[in-house]
């Protein structure tokens, strides 16, 4: 996390205890973007990130309480955010009509894949190999290589010792070289 | 292509025009209503440890309060037993010190060298106080 983001974490902690309402404003305003493409990654679909991002956001109104400012705002917001989308995940796969395992296929059958992707050939590559690691290399490859989180801040997101996300990382680009070579 | 940084690392999504300004202004709409709920909580929160704290400490004066209620003996009782202590004279036998005994037993005894009185003070006493000269020199 770059510095001026700590700073802008310490302005949010602070604002939250004197009003909370601007706090919760200003939280919005600078993580919005952030969560949602987080969770847009995870979840593919705009109208799934929409409906998980408001979700996250709604809970973290309604627990903001149990913050504890010495904790760091950007992990417990990542850890909210990533419960919702695999909260959605786990939903989707109950519900086998709307499987996705291939982008391609998907978008080309659907209007959303066209309104919403603009990836060239290799993106769609690249997303397409993200998607069939499992749930949680896919988190850790997301949060590393689009988010640059450090590990020690995803082992707080993900309650997970350091060595083994940097093992989940590891393997998951073998997976998606691999994957990437093949196809 | 055969490495992942073959690939430019490039978002490939896209959103709505304005999604974010909307989405922001519902989520704070959306929020607004939990107001009272959210305070209430914190509240609670905020006191829970101290909450925590004075009922732990509540409950071991009680017990303490109890386990000492429970533990002394009664008063009633302690009176008695501590008048039987001291009608029965062998129960201070080992409170006392045999040397201080001895001093003090010889400072009540009779000295050997006691005050100089003849056998002839005693008679003419006893003529005084009536006592029959027959029984005088019966005893001495």
């Amino acid at each position: 996390m770059k510095l001026k983001n700590i700073r802008q974490d310490d302005n949010i902690s602070e604002l939250l205890k004197t009003d909370l309402n601007k706090g919760f404003r200003l939280l919005v305003e600078t993580y919005s973007q952030k969560l949602y493409w987080h969770i847009r990654r995870l979840v593919i679909l705009h109208e799934d990130a929409d409906d998980a991002l408001q979700n996250t956001f709604i809970n973290v109104w309604k627990s903001i309480g149990n913050f504890r400012s010495e904790s760091s705002l950007y992990t417990w917001l990542y850890t909210i955010a990533t419960n919702e989308a695999l909260a959605l995940i786990n939903k989707r796969k109950r519900n086998a009509a709307v499987s996705i395992d291939d982008l391609g296929r998907y978008f080309a059958s659907s209007q959303e894949g066209s309104t919403w992707f603009d990836g060239d050939e290799a993106q769609l590559k690249l997303q397409n190999a993200i998607l069939k690691l499992p749930d949680k290399q896919r988190i850790v490859f997301n949060l590393k290589y689009f988010d640059e989180m450090t590990y020690e801040e995803m082992s707080k997101v993900l309650k997970t010792s350091e060595g083994a996300l940097k093992a989940s990382y590891h393997h998951a680009v073998k997976k998606i070289e691999k994957i990437i070579v093949s196809d | 292509m055969k490495k992942l940084n073959d690939i430019p690392q490039k978002n490939p999504f896209k959103v709505p025009d304005s999604y974010f300004e909307d989405v922001n202004r519902k989520i704070i709409s959306a929020t607004s209503g939990y107001d009272q709920e959210v305070r209430k909580v914190s509240i609670y929160r905020r006191f829970r440890t101290n909450l925590l704290i004075a009922a732990s400490v509540a409950g071991l004066i009680i017990i303490s309060y109890s386990a000492i209620k429970l533990l002394t003996p009664d008063k009633r009782n302690l009176q008695v037993s501590e008048v039987l202590h001291e009608i029965n004279p062998d129960s201070y036998i080992n409170d006392i010190d045999i040397s201080s005994l001895e001093v003090d037993a010889s400072s009540i005894l009779p000295s050997e060298e006691g005050p100089d009185v003849s056998k002839n003070d005693i008679i003419d006493y006893l003529l005084l106080n009536n006592v029959e000269i027959n029984d005088i020199y019966e005893h001495l």
